[in-house]
Order: structure tokens, then C-alpha cells, then sequence
């Protein structure tokens, strides 16, 4: 299990990835590795205080993970590795990961944690202080 | 080494459908998987020695994995649980897939049920099957 933390806050959670057609973009994508990249299934969900994006992305090495949050945008990145021998049955064939979310500014800046934990990708995004839910007590008279 | 391929009709089909989703899923998302038909999706390699079968099924509970070998079958049950803290309405994307899976997949050929490991790694689940003494190839050698 992979542990990491970024620095920058996540602000929406819409998906840019429609807009973004993934490719080979990544300098990383060499001839020797998986030359191509897919947007990896996600789910998305919010909590009172947070909000968890979980992704598909099978495969990944833990060193081999980026998350990153800038401005007003959430990209994550998986590279695999290919396999040494072509398989005599093949049903699936792994590809590196990319998708791009662009986020809201009602989102904690410094908070981000990611957890890479048997496949799938987890990044949790802490709501700003301002947007949480307060509840105020109604007093009766 | 032995190169022979497990013959299946439906595997160029299959095979024609994960191109076809593959073409749409690299310019959108991809839409919630059901676990219905062949998942988990599966690569199978064969040596002198033995089969190794892999299972492309990232996030599934580990206590409800369970692989069993019977004779040339082998079978892959799991579960992919719903998130603890997340009722439906909360949920902005839904894409991952959900549930009980099984999937049973004849070998063709005798394995030992005894000598098979299985890891689950990077959600990736693979089994290494041993061949049977009777499967395992024997050279022959060619008289001139």
C-alpha cells in the first residue's frame, strides 16, 4: 500500500476528461511500455466533511503513481508495466492511466491524501471550513 | 513450450467488443461496468509446468476471494462491496462495478489442485495451476 499526501486544494469534481482526449502524451509512454493511456473508471461521492474519489486503476506500481492537484485541477496518472510474455489467452491488456477533474474553489486547499490499495485509487478532498454543513439550532419560544 | 491456445468461439467477439469500448472509452468515460457475462476479464499463459491464470479485478474484498479447482476447471468468486459510508444519493459518478462475481473456466486439461497458489496483487488476482504428472509435456526425441 502506497501512501501519499499533495499539497494543493481540489476545488470541483467535474470531469475534464471528455475535453482532454487521453493519449500517449505522457513522455513516459515510450514504445517499450504500454503505449497508451485510458481514463480509469471512478466513483465519486461526497460525505458531510469530504469528498472521495475512488479510481480503478489495476495494474499500477506504487512508485509508478502521480497525483496531482493544481490550480483548478485534479490529474491523476498510473504507468504499468507490460508484461515479459504475451499471454497464450488474452482477455485484457494494461495500459497506463490518465483523467483530469477540474475542481471548485469550496474545496480545503491543503488536505488532499491519496491511498493506493489493491487497485484502486483513493483521494479524499476535504471541504473548506466555509462549505461544511453547520447546523443551527432552532430555539423555540 | 507448449503454444496451444484454449479454443473459444466467442473470444474474437469478445474480443471485437473490448475494441469497440475501447475506442469510446478513450475519448469519454467509461460507462458503470455490471458484473454480468465474462468478468473478471482473464489472461491465461502456459508453461512446461504449470498455467498461470490472471484475473483483472482491482478492489475486490479480500475475504470473499475465493478459488477452487476441480479437475481441469477452475472457478473465481468475489465481491466488490459498496463503500461503508456512501448511501446512493451521496454519489456524483458511478463507474466501478458492484457485487458478487463468478466465473468458472475450463482448462482442458488435468491440474494439481494441490500444488495451486493464488496472489492478489495490485488488484490483479493470479493463479498459478501445476500441471498434473500425465499433462506435464514430455520430449521426445527424434530418431534419425
Amino acid at each position: 500500500m502506497a501512501t501519499m499526501t499533495t499539497t494543493a486544494t481540489p476545488k470541483d469534481q467535474r470531469d475534464k476528461t471528455a475535453s482532454r482526449a487521453p493519449g500517449p502524451r505522457d513522455p513516459r509512454d515510450t514504445a517499450d511500455r504500454a503505449p497508451r493511456a485510458i481514463p480509469p473508471r471512478v466513483d465519486i461521492y461526497e460525505t458531510e466533511k469530504i469528498y472521495v474519489l475512488l479510481a480503478d486503476m489495476p495494474g499500477v506500481l506504487p512508485d509508478g503513481l502521480d497525483v496531482v492537484a493544481e490550480r483548478d485541477e485534479l490529474v491523476i496518472r498510473g504507468r504499468v508495466e507490460r508484461p515479459a510474455r504475451t499471454p497464450d489467452y488474452q482477455e485484457f491488456e494494461l495500459a497506463n492511466y490518465y483523467r483530469a477533474f477540474t475542481l471548485t474553489d469550496d474545496l480545503d486547499t491543503d488536505g488532499i491524501t491519496a491511498r493506493l490499495s489493491d487497485g484502486v485509487l483513493r483521494v479524499e478532498i476535504p471541504k473548506s471550513a466555509r462549505t461544511v454543513l453547520k447546523k443551527i439550532p432552532v430555539r423555540m419560544e | 513450450m507448449d503454444t496451444r491456445s484454449l479454443w473459444d468461439p466467442w473470444q474474437e467477439m469478445r474480443r471485437l467488443q473490448g475494441q469497440m469500448e475501447q475506442l469510446f472509452t478513450d475519448s469519454v468515460p467509461t460507462w458503470r461496468w455490471p458484473l454480468t457475462g465474462q468478468y473478471p476479464p482473464l489472461n491465461i499463459t502456459r508453461s512446461d509446468t504449470g498455467i498461470t491464470l490472471e484475473a483483472l479485478c482491482p478492489g475486490v474484498d479480500r475475504g470473499s476471494l475465493d478459488v477452487q479447482v476441480v479437475g481441469d476447471t477452475v472457478t473465481l468468486r468475489g465481491e466488490h462491496k459498496p463503500e461503508p459510508d456512501a448511501p446512493e444519493e451521496h454519489y456524483y459518478r458511478r463507474e466501478r462495478p458492484i457485487g458478487s462475481f463468478t466465473r468458472t473456466l475450463g482448462l482442458g486439461e488435468a491440474v494439481n489442485a494441490d500444488q495451486t497458489q493464488a496472489t492478489y496483487t495490485g488488484g490483479i488476482l493470479r493463479v498459478q495451476l501445476a500441471r498434473s504428472p500425465e499433462a506435464t509435456p514430455k520430449k521426445i526425441p527424434v530418431k534419425s
